[in-house]
């Protein structure tokens, strides 16, 4: 039996939400890293690879409908 | 059931209930303030304790006369400010290196017992060549210092130096 649409969806905007904030994690931990040791060249870049992240997760977790429709237990 | 069960009547398994869409925002928001983690990064000027300065300002800071420190010994002054502590030393070797005073691990003030710096808060060592942990809880390197050699044998500290392995260290230290 196929599973329905819905909860597919739930599971992946999770496993994406999910995946972001393990990946914003190391990202600030290696621009912390890199700052104590005086580089800061990559700043810029780090923070708007963040913010797209962030963003992305934002709307996911707001505005994806049925987020809540997982299979039932 | 126990007494204090039929007190306060609370269904723990609904109290602690997490929404799917709850747990969404939970981490986009933990996202977010990572989000804002590395903007104040980014916008901070003043470098943190220990870590280089990038603000490419020119000091200069007299440490005394090169040949009054001998093999082994050590002395302290502050660089950037009057929190800024750093360590001038002569290896057995003969070289002169300095460094900031804080360790990499978590900020306590290193000291050079002779052979190697050493952090008394978690027994961490660092090889007094380029500042290298050795041994113990610290992972990053040493902050350096650069050095000069006057004509008239004062040695003064002039810099930072970048930390090993990055591309801008060309020079190695007096
Ligand atoms: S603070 Fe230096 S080893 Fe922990």
């Amino acid at each position: 039996m196929s599973r329905p649409r819905r909860s597919r969806m739930t599971r992946a905007a999770l496993a994406f939400i999910l995946m972001v904030a393990v990946i914003q994690l190391y990202l600030f931990e290696t621009v912390l890293g890199a700052v104590l040791d005086g580089q800061r060249g990559l700043l810029p870049g780090a923070f708007v690879a963040s913010l797209v992240l962030t963003l992305v997760a934002l709307v996911l977790a707001w505005k994806v409908p049925h987020l809540d429709d997982g299979p039932k237990s | 059931m126990f007494r204090w069960k039929r007190n306060f009547p609370v269904d723990l398994a609904d109290e602690s209930s997490l929404s799917r869409r709850e747990f969404a925002r939970f981490l986009a928001l933990v996202s977010a303030g990572f989000t804002a983690g590395i903007g104040y990064l980014w916008g901070r000027k003043k470098p943190f304790d220990g870590a280089p300065d990038s603000s490419g300002l020119e000091r200069a800071v007299d440490l005394g006369p090169a040949a009054a420190l001998h093999p082994g010994e050590s002395k302290l002054f502050t660089f950037r400010d009057a929190d800024d502590r750093c360590i001038v030393l002569r290896t057995q070797m003969g070289d002169l290196r300095a460094y900031r005073q804080t360790c990499t691990h978590l900020g306590c003030a290193v000291r050079y017992d002779g052979q190697r710096l050493e952090c008394p808060c978690h027994h961490g060592f660092f090889e007094c060549g380029q500042g290298f942990p050795v041994q113990g809880p610290p992972t990053r390197p040493l902050s350096g210092i650069n050095l000069e050699l006057r004509a008239d044998g004062r040695l003064w500290a002039v810099g930072d130096l970048p930390k090993p392995g990055d591309p801008r260290r060309l020079e190695e230290p007096a």
